[in-house]
C-alpha cells in the first residue's frame, strides 16, 4: 500500500495564483480603457483589439506547434500583449495592421528570444515601434467619419490648445486606449493587488512630472502638467508597459531606478524631441537597460544591510550621499547623459534648421515673384487663413493646406505680384510644400517646391523645369492632370510612374490660385 | 500593529481541523523503534543488546560526544534487536527496536509524578538534568538543548524566546499544550532566564491562537521577567531568525547562532520538557504530536512516545479517510516538512505533526508550471531578504560564483516562502536545496583535500 505514496520536496502546498490567473487580472483591468475606446469610436474599435489578440494568440499557437514547445500560448500573456498593442493603436488604422503587430510582437520579440519571460523588450511595444517606423502616415493620422485631425498630442507639441476633460475622459481624437480615467481605474487595481510594483508606475509618474516642471518650459503650470500626463501614453506606459515582469527589474531599488529613467527618458524627449510619441521609445530604452540594472543592482540579505545591527554594534551613520549605491549614481548620468545627447543634437540644430528654412522659403518666393522688392502681409488674406485654422482648403483640391500668403511689391510699393504657400498632404510619402506665384494679371510666373520628399527617380522629378515649366506663363483658374501629353493651357501633363505627386502638386497649384483670385486678386482672373 | 519580521507569506493554515481536539495521551501496541540519531550531531551510542529488559524512561543510547543527546525508551518490554532501520526522513539508521509488553512500567517509581525540590538547583544543575533527559530542540531540527543553553558568553544573552508561534500549517500541538500546560511552561521558562543575568523571558504566539494567549499571559502574570507577546499571524514567523527580528529587531547570517546576538530560541514543546526533566526528573520519552489534513478521519492532537510506529498513530486517529490511500503523507507541517516514502516508520522526538494531504498540491503545480516570469513575487517574501529568483537564475546557467558571493545564496533559511508564492509554480526551495548540499560537498571536499 506504501508504494502509492508521493515523495517530494518540501513546501508541499502552493499558492492559488498561477501565470494564467495574472495574466487573466491584467486582462480585465485592460477592459475599461478597451470598453472606452469601443464606446468613444466605435465598432471599428473593437475589430482591431479582436484582430490584435487573435493575431497574438494564434501566432504563438503556430510557433508553439513548429517549434514542438509546450503548448504556452494557453497561458494568457499573448492575449496581454494584443490588447495592450491594440489600446495603442488608433481607430483608423487599416485592420493589417494590429494583425501585423501581433505576429511582430509574438514571434520576432517574444518567441525568436526565449518566449515567455525571456524577450528583452515588452512584445507590445516593440511592435507598436516597429509599425510607427514602418507605417508612419497610417499609424499617426487620427481619422474618424473621414475627418482627419491632429491628436491632441501632435496638437500639444504644435503649441496648440487642448482640452484636458476630454483627454482624461479619453473621447478626444488619439488612440483606442487613451481613456486616462480607465487606464488609472485599471492600473490602480493591479497595484492594490500587488500584481504591477508600485516603485516602478509611480516613479515614472513623479520623475516625468518633475521633469516636466522644470524643463517643459511652461513653470508650475499644474494644466500644463495634467495635459501633459493625460497624453502621449504616460499614463498606460506607467501602469501597462514599463511594469511588465520580463522586462523590468526583479529588485525593489532596481525598480525605482528604472522608473526614474524612464520617467526621466520621456520627460527629455518629450520636451527636446521632435516625436509625440516619445515616451514609447523611453519605455523601451529602459526595457533594454534592465539586464544590467539587475545584474549590478542586487539588495544585500537583510543581515549583511546597514541596519541589520549584527551583535547589536551601533554602526556610524554615513552622510547621506555615501549611502547611496554607485551603480544608482553611474545608472543616473549614464542616463541623462544619452537622454541629453539624443535630444541635444536636434535642439542644437534646430535654430540653424530654422534659419534655413527662412531663407529657402525667402528664396523661393522670389524666384515665383522675381520683380519683387519685397513682400507685405494682407490682412484680408491672412483672415481667411485665420479662419482655416489650418484645416483643409476647399474640397476639390484634396488634403491642401494654405500657410502663408504675401503681396509682391516694388521698391516704389507697387503691386507686381502675390506669393502663397501650399501644402498638399497628398503626396506619396509625405507632405509637399509649395511657393506660387501669379502676376497682377492672373499670369502665373512659377512654382518652387520647399518641402518635397517623394520617391527619387520618380516623384522626384516633380522639381524639374520639364514639369514646372508647365504651369509657368499660363493664366487660368484651374489645371486639370493629364497623362500623355497636354494639349491645352489648363492641362499638365502627369508624370510618369508618379501620378499620386503630379496631382498632390496640381491639387497645391489649384487651391493657391483660388486662394489667390478669391482672396488677393482684385477683379479675379476673367 | 502587531511585532512581526520582514517578508512572508499567508498560507491556509487548516488548523480548524484538530484545533479543538484536546490533548489525549496515546499508548501504542506495537513494537517501537529507537534511532539513535535522533538530533543534530553525533549519533547516540547503543548501551542495551538483544535479549536486554528496558523500561520507560531508560537511556538505550547514550550521547557521544558533547553535540549529542540520549536517547530514551519510552516503553517497557524486551530488546528485539539493535539493527538498521528505515527512519522517518527516509534514511536508513541504526535503531534499537523493542518489543513492547504494553505495560509500560516506569523506571521511576512515581512514575514521574513527585515534583523534586528545586529551590536550590544551580545552572549546572539544570544543565545536566537537561543533558540527562536527552532534550532536543523540538521545533524540528533537534539540536541538543544542553548545547543551545551553554552559550561562550552567558551574560550577553537579552532574551530567552519560549517559541509557541507554530507558523506551519495544520499543526496544532503547541496551541494545546500552551493552553493545557501554560503554568508549566512560565515554570521552565523562569528556570531558563534564572541561568542567565541579563536575560528576560519572551514567549511569542501568532494571533490565531487567542486561547493559547490568554491562558499564557494569566499564567506569566505578575512574572516580572516573563512576557506574553502576541505576534502577526504569517509564514515563517516561527522561524528562529523571524522571531528573533520581531522580538530583538535583529537580523544576522546564517553563520552567526542566535547566542551571538543576545538571543535563546526554544520551543515551548522544548520548555515543557525542560520543566518535566528538572522539577520532576523525567526524560523525554513522549511529546505532543498532531496527526491532521484532510486525508485522516479523525484529526487530533495526541501525547505520543518516541518510536511509535506512523501507522499505528494514523490507525488510531481512525486510519484514512474513507478508506481512500491519500496522496501525501508528511512528517511535519507542509511548508517545511517531509514527505514520507512509508508509514511503517517509529516517530522521533522532533516529530511534531503527521499531516495527511488527499491531495497533492506539490503535483498539481508541477502541472501548472510556467517559465519564470520575473513578477519578483519570492522577492517579497523572502524573510531573510534575498533574491530567489535571481538565485534560481544564476544557479541554472551554472553561475556558481554569482550565487554564493553576489546573491548571498547560503543564506537561505528553506522556508519554502519563495516556492510557495511562485505563480509560475518554480520549485525555488528545491533548488536551493540542492545548491547548498553541492556547494557544501565541494567545500567540504576542498577542506578534505587541503589537510592531505
Amino acid at each position: 500500500m506504501n508504494a502509492t505514496l508521493n515523495v517530494s520536496s518540501s513546501p508541499h502546498v502552493r499558492d492559488r495564483w498561477t501565470t494564467p490567473f495574472i495574466m487573466m487580472v491584467v486582462s480585465l483591468a485592460l477592459l475599461p480603457a478597451a470598453a472606452v475606446g469601443v464606446y468613444a469610436y466605435g465598432i471599428r474599435a473593437l475589430w482591431i483589439i479582436l484582430a490584435a489578440v487573435l493575431s497574438c494568440v494564434l501566432t504563438e499557437f503556430v510557433f508553439d506547434k513548429i517549434a514542438h514547445k509546450p503548448d504556452t500560448w494557453k497561458d494568457g500573456s499573448a492575449v496581454v500583449t494584443g490588447l495592450v498593442l491594440a489600446l495603442t493603436l488608433s481607430p483608423s488604422v487599416p485592420i493589417f495592421i494590429p494583425i501585423l503587430g501581433g505576429i511582430f510582437a509574438i514571434f520576432v520579440v517574444k518567441c525568436c528570444f526565449g518566449g515567455l519571460g525571456k524577450n528583452f523588450m515588452n512584445p507590445a511595444l516593440a511592435a507598436r515601434c516597429f509599425l510607427l517606423i514602418s507605417f508612419g502616415k497610417a499609424m499617426t493620422t487620427f481619422e474618424v467619419d473621414g475627418v482627419s485631425s491632429a491628436t491632441p498630442m501632435a496638437a500639444l507639441k504644435a503649441g496648440k490648445a487642448v482640452n484636458i476633460t476630454e483627454m482624461f475622459l479619453g473621447t478626444s481624437n488619439g488612440i483606442i486606449g487613451s481613456s486616462v480615467l480607465a487606464l488609472l481605474c485599471g492600473g490602480l487595481v493591479l497595484w492594490a493587488l500587488d500584481i504591477i510594483h508600485g516603485q516602478i508606475c509611480f516613479s515614472i509618474l513623479i520623475s516625468f512630472s518633475l521633469f516636466m516642471l522644470l524643463f517643459g518650459g511652461q513653470g508650475f503650470d499644474l494644466k500644463f502638467l495634467a495635459a501633459q500626463l493625460c497624453g502621449g501614453g504616460v499614463v498606460s506606459g506607467a501602469f501597462f508597459m514599463a511594469t511588465d515582469y520580463t522586462t523590468s527589474p526583479v529588485s525593489r531599488l532596481g525598480q525605482t531606478v528604472y522608473g526614474i529613467v524612464i520617467g526621466l527618458w520621456g520627460g527629455i524627449f518629450r520636451v527636446f524631441g521632435s516625436s509625440a510619441d516619445s515616451f514609447s521609445y523611453a519605455i523601451i530604452l529602459g526595457n533594454l537597460l534592465t539586464p544590467l540594472i539587475d545584474l549590478y543592482i542586487v539588495p544585500k540579505p537583510r543581515a549583511y544591510r546597514k541596519n541589520a545591527l549584527v551583535g547589536f554594534s551601533e554602526k556610524e551613520k554615513k552622510p547621506f550621499y555615501k549611502r547611496i549605491p554607485k551603480p544608482v549614481v553611474a545608472l543616473t548620468i549614464i542616463t541623462l547623459l544619452a537622454g541629453i545627447a539624443l535630444s541635444g543634437v536636434y535642439t542644437l540644430t534646430k535654430d540653424s534648421i530654422e534659419e534655413q528654412k527662412q531663407a529657402a522659403k525667402a528664396k523661393a518666393y522670389l524666384s515665383v515673384c522675381p520683380d519683387a522688392d519685397h513682400f507685405v502681409k494682407l490682412e484680408s488674406a491672412d483672415a481667411a487663413i485665420e479662419a482655416l485654422g489650418g484645416g483643409v482648403y476647399g474640397t476639390s483640391f484634396g488634403k491642401a493646406y494654405i500657410n502663408e500668403a504675401f503681396v509682391a511689391m516694388d521698391e516704389n510699393g507697387k503691386v507686381v505680384g502675390y506669393a502663397v504657400s501650399v501644402t498638399s498632404g497628398d503626396g506619396n510619402d509625405g507632405d509637399i510644400t509649395l511657393a506660387l506665384g501669379v502676376s497682377p494679371d492672373g499670369t502665373i510666373n512659377g512654382i518652387s517646391f520647399t518641402k518635397l520628399t517623394e520617391t527619387p527617380g520618380l516623384g522626384m522629378l516633380a522639381d524639374t523645369d520639364a514639369f514646372k515649366g508647365q504651369f509657368a506663363g499660363k493664366n487660368v483658374s484651374e489645371f486639370t492632370l493629364v497623362k500623355g501629353g497636354a494639349s491645352g493651357d489648363d492641362e499638365i501633363d502627369s508624370l510618369s510612374g508618379a501620378t499620386v505627386t503630379s496631382s498632390a502638386v496640381v491639387n497645391a497649384v489649384n487651391a493657391g490660385l483660388d486662394f489667390i483670385n478669391t482672396y488677393m486678386r482684385e477683379g479675379g482672373t476673367q | 500593529m502587531k511585532k512581526t519580521f520582514f517578508g512572508g507569506v499567508h498560507p491556509d493554515d487548516a488548523k480548524a481541523l484538530s484545533r479543538d481536539a484536546k490533548l489525549t495521551r496515546f499508548l501504542p501496541k506495537g513494537e517501537m523503534v529507537y534511532p539513535l540519531s535522533q538530533h543534530i550531531g553525533k549519533p547516540a551510542r547503543a548501551v542495551v543488546k538483544k535479549g536486554d529488559s528496558v523500561l520507560a524512561g531508560q537511556v538505550i543510547g547514550e550521547a557521544d560526544g558533547f553535540v549529542s543527546a540520549n536517547v530514551i525508551c519510552s516503553c517497557s518490554g524486551k530488546v528485539k534487536a539493535v539493527e538498521k532501520r528505515r527512519s522517518i526522513s527516509g534514511a536508513l539508521l541504526e535503531c534499537v527496536v523493542v518489543e513492547n509488553d504494553g505495560q509500560f512500567t516506569s523506571l521511576d517509581a512515581d512514575r514521574y509524578c513527585k515534583r523534586r525540590d528545586t529551590s536550590k538547583f544551580t545552572k549546572d544543575d539544570i544543565l545536566s538534568a537537561v543533558k540527562a533527559a536527552g532534550i532536543v530542540g523540538l521545533g524540528g531540527a533537534g539540536f541538543p538543548t544542553h548545547v543551545k543553553l551553554g552559550p561562550k558568553n552567558p551574560d550577553a544573552i537579552r532574551y530567552i524566546i519560549a517559541n509557541g508561534a507554530e507558523c506551519e500549517p495544520y499543526l496544532t500541538g503547541n496551541d494545546h499544550l500552551m493552553r493545557e500546560e501554560a503554568n508549566a511552561i512560565v515554570e521552565g521558562m523562569q528556570l531558563l532566564v534564572g541561568m542567565f543575568p541579563n536575560a528576560t523571558g519572551v514567549i511569542c504566539i501568532e494571533e490565531n491562537k487567542p486561547e493559547a494567549i490568554s491562558a499564557m499571559q494569566k499564567a506569566a502574570a505578575g512574572k516580572k521577567d516573563i512576557e506574553v507577546l502576541p505576534l502577526h499571524t504569517k509564514y515563517p514567523q516561527g522561524g528562529e531568525r523571524s522571531l528573533i527580528q520581531a522580538v530583538a529587531g535583529v537580523d544576522f547570517p546564517v553563520t552567526s547562532l542566535p547566542a551571538d546576538v543576545g538571543c535563546i530560541v526554544q520551543n515551548v514543546g522544548t520548555v515543557y520538557a525542560i520543566q518535566r526533566a528538572v522539577c520532576f526528573g523525567e526524560p523525554l520519552f513522549t511529546h505532543v504530536l498532531t496527526v491532521t489534513g484532510e486525508g485522516v478521519e479523525c484529526p487530533m492532537n495526541l501525547i505520543v512516545p518516541d518510536g511509535t510506529s506512523v501507522a499505528e498513530i494514523i490507525e488510531f486517529a481512525g486510519g484514512f479517510k474513507g478508506g481512500k490511500e491519500p496522496k501525501k503523507v508528511l512528517a511535519g507541517g507542509p511548508m517545511m516538512g517531509f514527505a514520507m516514502s512509508s508509514v511503517d516508520v517509529p516517530v522521533v522526538k522532533t516529530t511534531n505533526g503527521i499531516t495527511i494531504l488527499a491531495n497533492d498540491p506539490a503535483e498539481i503545480a508541477e502541472r501548472q508550471m510556467t517559465a519564470c516570469l520575473r513578477c519578483g513575487r519570492c522577492t517579497t517574501v523572502c524573510p531573510q531578504g534575498l533574491m530567489p529568483q535571481m538565485m534560481a537564475e544564476a544557479w541554472e546557467a551554472g553561475n556558481e560564483e554569482r550565487y554564493e558571493k553576489k546573491l548571498y545564496g547560503l543564506e537561505c533559511i528553506q522556508c519554502g516562502s519563495c516556492a510557495y508564492i511562485c505563480p509560475a509554480k518554480r520549485p525555488l526551495t528545491q533548488v536551493f536545496k540542492q545548491a547548498k548540499a553541492e556547494i557544501m560537498a565541494k567545500k567540504r571536499a576542498q577542506a578534505a583535500g587541503g589537510k592531505k
